[in-house]
């Protein structure tokens, strides 16, 4: 799988996105050191940096057509993950989520970080050696049922906001695919129907639980919201990138809202909050533009990419991301409802840095072959 | 219509989901700036708010002394078990209420209660859940920080007052300040918070702000549970200044000995110093314990308690020293003796009047207990002679009595330091009310009643005292008071930082020029005389005559509270006293009122004596025959060979309870005299029959009391 790397390749090698993800996750590092001095989640995330980066070696010096004629194995493997994963015994559960496998030696990881990479990879091998023409109904359906399958899995978790961040993958290869206009306008509509209405049927029939209602609440009614219940992660979150100001705090544990303990997962979901109150407007929209950068570099590979699959890869891998940052984002600035979503390269944990390293990977490898054939 | 291949628009697709993504990191953008750079100071605040907690320090409150150095009281260190109030916490104290009673061994419904108070107040910071916590709920507390971190336990002083019931009134008590006086202006101004201890009635509340010091703090850093992180800042408390009390503690003692030994146990003493008005004794009775107060406000027992002081019929809660109005009876006829002569009805060389064994006012005829002839005013104070001072009080007339009133300063507080003092009321705060009443004008027979003190004269204790004991220092009317000094206390902190407190020094009572009543001295030597003559010239009371050299005068009194007939229990009369020591020179007065005791003579007398003897021994060693510690028993023997055969000392509970002297008197006012007035109300001749009749026991001496 691992070919030989040719000099041609490795003047193509693209460094720049290689180094602004590290950058980003280095940043990051200090940010989960300035959540919680106290504990080794810094030193954890560097340990995975390092895993990571040589995940995405492999992956970028592999031929990713050749990963994409193997998608099905991966698919079918990450499906077994998800089955493993909902097994008492093998999954562990946390905070009511059965999402984790433990794995001797290596530890604790999340399948459905990395049921992402299989997904996309199915869904561009699918349309992407699709012939030309608008989509067809039928096609669509069977990309809807690539994402059904891991999807559904993952909702017995459960996982709602994992799951949330499957659809852009879709979205994007669908509507990069040739699906008509009209039916991107009529999803949009759809979605305008569908989302308020399911949400009214859901808190009427049970389905949505009362602790996601309550965080719905919580958005869409701020000031109402009870800032030491359902309100309060919404709140401190609130108060922690406000009193971040134009500079920050620099690190001042004294007064870090993380180390006293006012705003909860300051590490993991909460992670930019921390960059807010510690470096203020200033770090907050320099990490922005990075991102901002970041994406842009990714479309650009994708513009050169030599073959639909490839574009198509680093698209889905683009979109996700990007939906990704708006979700948690959005949430940590009390304009999005609290749900479990990462933020790429900065959250801490393992299994996020190093999907997302690995989907990199992909993209540098999709680059690097851009003048091959 | 040719289906295009949308494929062909790649790019553009491409770039639509680029401008998305931009615009969604723009929005996010946008939203920064809102809340980082725009709202930035009020999030900054609002985290301020939620990490930093001031704990106050309480400052160990002053602790007051007797004249003598005798501890009267102190402050001990207690621990309280208090719940943090967290505004960003999502602990709900009241789901865990079982777990704290359960725990500390408290009421439910108190701990609900409490914890619902923070409803109403959000701005306490700490909750005092239980006081005086034991050994075993520090344990139970600290052993659970981790279950229950809002608990804390809290070093507070707490008021300890060593000599209970002894003193209450005159020093009150302390307690948390309550939500109504939160909302008054004068506490705002001071700058009290919730939670806060002050003064509660006496002493501790006059003087609070001297006794309670400066509070310090601990500025700390807390996490989301309440727990302290770290401390920014400690400033320490100044402590209250300690001060010093007129009040002389075995004095003390000997008088509310003389009223828990009285016929009916309520009543109230008072001795001053007349030189300068300095109160050495305040007692009244009944009387109540403030270590309740202090305690007993956190526990159901201790509230039981206290609502049974409230409820108590006797209302030992109340100081009959200085809230207490009363008819003066014949004490009154001092201070209109005086009026009588300043105003020229009478002269020194010529005060005879007619007694005329009482006074006829249209068809009534008011009597006085014997016949006296046409006494001269001195004999007409020894004997009490009611027939003369009708006839004094109609020559001074309506606007003479009030006049009387002005010169003695009935009409206004005598300015004591401690609070809630109440005015007397006298002719001339009924005057509009009774001239209504009479068709506009003041009749006669009201004139009569109020020359000997009676219906529509009610006076307090405290300012009859202070105006008898005039007549002992030329005139002098100083204001009673209790404050000697306060103390010096040091400064706190370094000076020129903000949180310098600068030292208090030490400062006495101020006393002002005391007004002095314009009489000539040989007026006042006349009054004097008189006074002297009741005493030691076979006068109304000389059965508490001195042997030698501590020879006192006074005057008694016996206040009739109802109509003659009815005057049993509750109704019968008041027993007063008022007198001053040695007569000619004197250096301490004494005043007693025994509630519905009887006779001034019987009652009150024995009790001024019991102080007086106390004073000899203390202060004049060697110099009287009888030992304080008989007086007492003495006393009782008076009292029990005194008693008049129509039984005087009968049961106080067997008649309905009527309380006419806490009741406007003219409600109570009842002319004696009605129906033929074959009685009278005060009657100065059975006084003296009474009084002279019992030969004054002699008490053995035993020389192992002597000291």
């Amino acid at each position: 799988m691992v070919a030989i790397i040719e000099k041609r390749q490795l003047r193509d090698f693209d460094w720049l996105t290689g180094v602004l993800a590290v950058a980003i996750v280095g940043f990051g590092v200090w940010q989960i050191y300035n959540a919680q001095p106290t504990e080794s989640y810094w030193s954890k995330q560097i340990l995975g940096l390092f895993i990571a980066l040589a995940a995405m070696l492999v992956v970028a010096a592999s031929d990713y057509r050749r990963i994409v004629d193997a998608a099905p194995v991966f698919y079918a493997l990450g499906i077994v993950l998800l089955v493993l994963v909902l097994i008492p015994g093998l999954g562990v559960k946390i905070n009511g989520q059965r999402a984790w496998l433990a794995v001797p030696l290596v530890g604790r990881f999340q399948p459905s970080e990395f049921v992402k990479i299989p997904v996309v990879l199915m869904l561009a091998r699918y349309f992407g050696n699709k012939k030309g023409g608008p989509l067809r109904f039928r096609e669509m359906f069977v990309g809807g049922v690539i994402l059904a399958i891991p999807l559904g899995l993952i909702m017995l978790e459960p996982d709602a906001g994992q799951a949330l961040t499957y659809f852009p993958l879709l979205a994007v290869v669908l509507f990069l695919s040739a699906v008509k206009i009209r039916y991107v306008i009529l999803a949009m509509v759809a979605m305008m129907i569908f989302v308020p209405t399911s949400y009214v049927l859901g808190v009427k029939y049970g389905v949505i639980k009362n602790y996601q209602r309550e965080r719905v609440e919580a958005i869409l009614d701020p000031e109402n919201a009870d800032p030491r219940g359902y309100g309060y992660h919404t709140h401190q979150s609130m108060i922690t990138v406000g009193k971040g100001g134009l500079t920050g705090i620099k690190g001042n544990q004294q007064i870090s809202q993380s180390v006293l303990k006012f705003l909860p997962e300051p590490h993991t979901d909460f992670i930019f909050a921390v960059t807010a109150e510690n470096t203020g407007f200033v770090g907050c929209i320099s990490l922005l533009l990075a991102y901002a950068i970041l994406l842009s570099r990714l479309v650009m590979g994708a513009r050169e990419a030599p073959d639909k699959v490839g574009m198509l890869v680093i698209m889905a891998i683009a979109g996700g991301m990007t939906f990704q940052i708006f979700m948690n984002v959005g949430m940590v600035l009390g304009f999005l409802p609290v749900i479990g979503v990462p933020l790429p390269l900065m959250s801490a944990g393992l299994s996020a840095v190093l999907s997302t390293f690995i989907a990199i990977g992909f993209v540098i490898s999709v680059k690097m072959r851009r003048f091959v054939n | 219509m040719k289906v295009q291949d949308f494929s062909q628009n790649l790019p553009f697709r491409i770039s639509t989901i680029q401008i998305v993504a931009f615009v969604a990191l723009a929005v996010l953008g946008i939203r920064l700036y809102h809340l980082q750079i725009n709202k930035g100071e009020i999030y900054k605040e609002k985290a301020e708010n939620q990490r930093i907690r001031m704990i106050p320090i309480p400052a160990p409150r002053g602790a007051i002394f007797d004249r003598n150095g005798n501890l009267l009281v102190d402050s001990r260190p207690t621990y309280n078990v208090t719940l943090t109030h967290e505004p960003g916490e999502t602990i709900n104290p009241l789901d865990r209420v079982d777990d704290y009673a359960k725990g500390l061994g408290v009421d439910r419904e108190f701990l609900v209660e409490r914890i619902n108070l923070l409803k109403k107040r959000p701005d306490y910071e700490t909750l005092v859940l239980k006081e005086n916590a034991t050994l075993q709920d520090i344990t139970w507390v600290e052993t659970r920080t981790l279950e229950y971190p809002e608990l804390r336990i809290e070093l507070q002083p707490q008021r300890f007052y060593p000599h209970g019931e002894s003193l209450a009134h005159v020093l009150g008590y302390v307690g948390e300040i309550s939500p109504a006086q939160l909302e008054k202006p004068e506490y705002k101004a001071r700058g009290f918070r919730p939670g806060d201890i002050i003064g509660k009635g006496g002493l501790e509340q006059y003087y609070d702000q001297f006794l309670r010091g400066t509070p310090g703090y601990r500025k700390v850093i807390v996490d989301s549970r309440g727990r302290v992180q770290s401390e920014i800042e400690r400033v320490p408390p100044q402590a209250g200044q300690d001060m010093v009390a007129t009040i002389d503690l075995d004095l003390q003692r000997a008088a509310e000995e003389q009223l828990a030994n009285s016929a009916t146990k309520r009543g109230a003493i008072i001795a001053i110093d007349p030189r300068n008005g300095e109160v050495l004794v305040m007692a009244s009775a009944p009387s109540f314990d403030p270590n309740i107060f202090v305690r007993g406000s956190s526990t159901p027992e201790g509230r039981r308690q206290i609502a049974a002081y409230w409820q108590d019929e006797e209302r030992p809660l109340y100081n009959r020293a200085i809230q207490g109005r009363y008819h003066p009876g014949s004490t009154w006829k001092i201070p209109e003796s005086v009026a009588g002569l300043v105003e020229g009805k009478i002269t020194v060389q010529n005060s005879n009047l007619a007694c005329g064994g009482g006074i006829t006012i249209g068809n009534k005829f008011t009597r006085c207990m014997g016949n006296h002839g046409s006494p001269p005013l001195r004999y007409a104070i020894t004997k009490s002679c009611d027939g003369y001072f009708y006839r004094l009080g109609l020559k001074l007339g309506i606007d003479g009595l009030i006049r009387m009133v002005e010169m003695f300063h009935y009409d206004e507080r005598t300015g004591i330091d401690l609070p809630n003092e109440k005015v007397s009321r006298t002719p001339k705060y009924y005057r509009e009310m009774v001239e209504k009443r009479s068709r506009g004008r003041w009749p006669d027979i009201e004139t009569v009643f109020a020359s000997i003190g009676q219906v529509t004269v009610d006076v307090t204790p405290i300012s009859m005292i202070r105006a008898v004991a005039s007549i002992g220092v030329h005139g002098e009317l100083h204001v009673p008071h209790f404050l000697k000094e306060f103390r010096a206390i040091g400064a706190v902190g370094d000076e020129g930082s903000p949180n310098y407190v600068p030292e208090k020094k030490a400062f006495s009572y101020d006393e002002q020029d005391a007004p002095v009543v314009k009489m000539t001295a040989e007026q006042n030597k006349l009054v004097l005389e008189g006074m002297y003559g009741v005493v030691n010239e076979g006068g109304t009371a000389t059965n508490v005559a001195f042997d030698k050299d501590f020879l006192i005068a006074g005057k008694t009194g016996t206040a009739q509270v109802t109509e003659l007939g009815k005057d049993s229990g509750r109704l019968k009369d008041h027993s007063w006293f008022v007198g001053f020591g040695p007569a000619y020179s004197p250096e301490v007065s004494v005043i007693a009122i025994i509630e519905n005791a009887g006779f001034g003579s019987t009652h009150a007398a024995p009790a001024v004596k019991g102080v007086f003897e106390e004073y000899v021994r203390k202060y004049r060693k060697g110099v009287t025959d009888e030992p304080a510690a008989d007086a007492a028993d003495a006393k009782a023997d008076e009292a029990v060979e005194t008693a008049p055969a129509d039984d005087v000392e009968g049961p106080p509970a067997a008649k309905p309870v009527v309380r006419p002297t806490l009741k406007p008197a003219v409600e109570s006012r009842k002319p004696a005299t009605q129906g033929g007035g074959e009685k009278n109300e005060s009657s100065p001749a059975a006084e003296k029959e009474k009084a002279v009749i019992p030969p004054k026991p002699k008490v053995e001496r035993s020389p192992s009391n002597r000291r």
